[in-house]
């Protein structure tokens, strides 16, 4: 496991909101990012997996990051949830800044520090991850009851809400053996949903499922769009990411070769290589 | 359904025992040897009973009794088979066939009528010489009167030796003094010289002795300690003790037999050939007489030592599984030093028999660092051996188990907000124990079995008590009980385990 080690030195947690006091004037600072990522480096061993990215995710934005295989995406993706620790960059969810760049290398905030920011963002992983020895019920709520500490009664609510949502109230008492693979993909995003996260992460939520699933997935991620939910969402799907997404980021090579709204990058790619990876797909 | 299916796997389990014991047991009945066409002359004996029988700087099996059998053997025409044996299995050794005699410094007194006899060849007893005038005739008349043994002799130890019986030690309280000597010249210079009043040795010397030294002294027919060694045949294997004492004989007669004795400095002590030395070779029970060993008592014997072994295997899983648990933590740590110090644990523990690890915890405190133990340290000792060393099996496979748990556990588990302390508590051990059932289960069932192992520190458990009995009556049926019962347990163990297997009811996707 290459969680980020919670680091004992903290770091000053209001970048962000200084930012948005100094540059008070700037448009950039005016509408504060819910996540702002700054020139993220990763390397594994001598492998440079990130080589200097920088993004921002303003709220109510639907985000997709495409790419071919090995393009950084997915490590980009686990750098942002903290499940793996980068080696530079700047890290900042909500003003609260999580990771700091110190002479060229990333430091972390303290732990209660990234408690906090850990409960801003939600993700839903590319394998499910259910818990199989939970009923559905229980992989829903037992995080809010256990780790956010809300009343039960509140939390089964809202969980009820959210599986009627997903459509699988009927198999809150299920474990997830006895779902199919698009089911659990839906109780993965009640589960996430649940924590009631300002951000969420899919990590190419469909590539484990049979494309006519991926199409319940869609129309629930499509309805979480409506709702103005925040979301990033790493795929392979062009199709997808079109239907879904207001803004396409391009990566390969641990960079961002193209970003944009969908109708430009996808159908208009100015980029060679983005050119190439949409040809490639589409002969597919 | 379910419960019926159960069932009827149960009767099925239980009627292949029977059917297997009452196999084994009918199978045993139609062995007979033919006393014809033997061949060999196998002599069980104890390897550690110097100068009699024992194993030598070289590793050879040697002794006074082997030579002997040796030249029985030679005489005879048969091959000598010299078979160690463990002491307690003697008569099961015998009774089965497997040995043909037991020779082996075997003191008959106490044992006649239990075997077939050779005549008695070596007498230890210890007799008590007196010069020829003296008022002494009765042990009892020793009292006030000072007797001398030589130092470091079996006399003295008759006195004051560990094994010195009650009647001896008060003996030993009534002499005015109890005088060691170095030799058996300045003994005899004591009594003459009246500054002593009688001498202690050995029946052999003593006679040798008065003998020598004319008539000036006299054997007390009292004796201080009787004890004569023979050959131990199977009660009622009349005709190969014969076929071995006519060779015996043979061998007094021409002086073989106390060329031998001499060889091992025992010409003192032979008494082939002596008077009174057949007695126990002539009462003679023809056929072996059963002791009639209750089929019902054998099994309230052992119900009795159930209950020790139920203990040992309780008390042994109330603290393994835990440490386990608490070792695996410690060799799955990030910190190099501990996760070695568990990885040598782990080795030893698994690398070596278990049964030496018991004996090391038991007599460890003593002969490592000199303490004294208590006498209900033998029960700790037990559960301590066996608790640390299933502790190191239970560790590795809780290992196996957590390792084999998806890495996407721990990552939801992180992402979810969970504790480090949460994620193991509510996320891994949960998903570790059932993966973990099927090789516990395992452990579990060999722990069953291996709580007879306890016999190595004396600790009365079922299968120590099993093997007292089987020896006591000479029967094989109290380890056939011995075998059901620990049968019948682990059949229950593993239905319990079943039952637990099928409560987890859910499944790794």
């Amino acid at each position: 496991m290459h969680f980020v080690a919670m680091n004992s030195r903290a770091v000053n947690s209001n970048v962000g909101l200084n930012c948005y006091r100094e540059n008070i004037d700037e448009m950039e600072c005016e509408k504060m990012a819910l996540l702002q990522i700054d020139h993220i480096k990763k390397s594994f061993g001598e492998l440079e997996v990130l080589k200097d990215i920088s993004m921002k995710v303003e709220e109510g934005e639907v985000v997709s990051i495409l790419g071919p295989s090995g393009s950084g995406k997915s490590t980009l993706l686990r750098c942002a949830t903290l499940l793996e620790t980068m080696d530079d960059g700047t890290l900042i969810y909500d003003g609260k800044t999580a990771a700091e760049s110190v002479d060229g290398r990333a430091v972390y905030a303290s732990k209660q520090q990234l408690g906090e920011i850990k409960n801003t963002y939600g993700l839903v992983f590319q394998n499910f991850n259910l818990f199989p020895h939970y009923t559905v019920q229980k992989n829903v709520t037992d995080a809010p009851i256990h780790v956010q500490k809300r009343s039960r009664a509140e939390v089964e609510k809202k969980a009820e809400q959210l599986l009627k949502k997903v459509g699988l109230w009927e198999k809150k008492n299920a474990y997830p053996y006895q779902l199919s693979g698009g089911q659990q993909q839906r109780v993965a995003i009640a589960r996430a949903l649940a924590m009631e996260p300002k951000l969420l992460f899919f990590d190419e939520p469909t590539s484990a499922l049979d494309p006519e699933i991926t199409a319940g997935i869609l129309k629930v991620l499509k309805q979480l769009a409506m709702e103005k939910m925040t979301m990033v969402i790493v795929t392979h799907e062009i199709d997808f990411a079109r239907k879904v997404s207001g803004k396409v980021v391009f990566m390969d090579g641990g960079l961002i070769v193209e970003q944009g709204r969908p109708e430009d990058v996808i159908d208009h790619p100015d980029n060679e290589r983005t050119r190439m990876f949409l040809q490639k797909l589409e002969k597919q | 359904m379910k419960r019926n299916k159960t069932k009827r796997r149960a009767l099925w389990g239980m009627m292949l025992v029977i059917l297997l014991v009452v196999g084994m047991v009918s199978g045993c009945g139609k062995k007979k040897t033919s006393e014809l066409e033997r061949k060999q002359f196998i002599v069980g004996f104890d390897a550690s009973f110097p100068p009699y029988g024992y194993k030598d700087d070289n590793g050879e099996y040697v002794g006074f009794d082997l030579d002997l059998a040796q030249e029985v053997c030679a005489r005879n025409g048969w091959e000598l088979v010299k078979q160690p044996i463990d002491w307690d299995s003697k008569d099961m050794e015998l009774n089965s066939g497997a040995i043909d005699c037991i020779w082996n410094g075997f003191t008959i007194n106490g044992r006649e009528g239990k075997y077939t006899w050779s005549k008695a060849y070596v007498d230890n007893s210890q007799v008590v010489i007196v010069k020829a005038d003296s008022q002494i005739e009765t042990l009892s008349d020793l009292a006030g009167k000072i007797v001398i043994v030589q130092a470091d002799s079996s006399a003295l130890a008759a006195f004051t030796g560990a094994d010195a019986t009650k009647e001896n030690i008060d003996l030993a309280h009534s002499f005015q003094t109890l005088q060691q000597v170095s030799d058996y010249n300045s003994a005899f210079l004591n009594l003459e010289s009246g500054s002593a009043d009688a001498i202690c040795m050995d029946i052999g010397v003593a006679l040798y002795e008065v003998t020598q030294r004319g008539s000036g002294f006299k054997v007390l027919s009292e004796e201080v300690s009787s004890e004569q060694y023979g050959i131990g045949f199977k009660l009622g294997n009349v005709e190969l003790r014969n076929q071995v004492q006519t060779a015996l004989d043979a061998m007094e007669e021409d002086g073989t037999f106390a060329q031998i004795a001499d060889l091992w400095g025992l010409s003192g002590s032979i008494c082939l050939g002596r008077e009174g030395t057949d007695t126990a070779y002539l009462q003679d029970a023809g056929e072996t007489e059963n002791s009639g060993s209750s089929l019902s008592g054998v099994i309230k014997e052992l119900a009795m030592g159930m209950g020790a072994s139920l203990l040992i295997f309780f008390l042994t899983i109330l603290f393994s599984l835990p440490l386990g648990l608490l070792i695996m933590t410690i060799r799955r740590s990030k910190i190099w030093l501990l996760q070695w110090l568990a990885r040598i644990y782990i080795s030893i523990m698994r690398g070596t028999p278990l049964m030496l690890q018991l004996l090391v915890v038991f007599f460890g405190p003593y002969y490592v660092f000199g303490l004294q133990v208590s006498a209900e340290f033998r029960f700790y000792a037990v559960i301590l051996g066996f608790s640390l060393n299933y502790a190191a099996y239970f560790a590795e496979i809780f290992r196996a188990g957590v390792e084999g748990i998806p890495r996407g556990q721990k990552e939801a588990a992180f992402i979810l907000g969970y504790s480090n302390v949460q994620t193991f508590w509510k996320i891994t051990f949960p998903q570790m124990v059932k993966r973990v059932i099927p090789p516990v289960t395992n452990e579990i069932i060999t722990l069953v079995k291996d709580t007879s192992l306890a016999f190595a520190l004396a600790y009365t458990e079922m299968f120590t008590i099993a093997k007292q009995t089987a020896a006591a009556q000479a029967s094989i049926m109290p380890l056939f009980v011995a075998g059901l019962f620990y049968y019948v347990f682990n059949f229950i163990v593993a239905l319990a385990m079943e039952r637990v297997e099928k409560t987890i009811s859910w499944k790794i996707v």
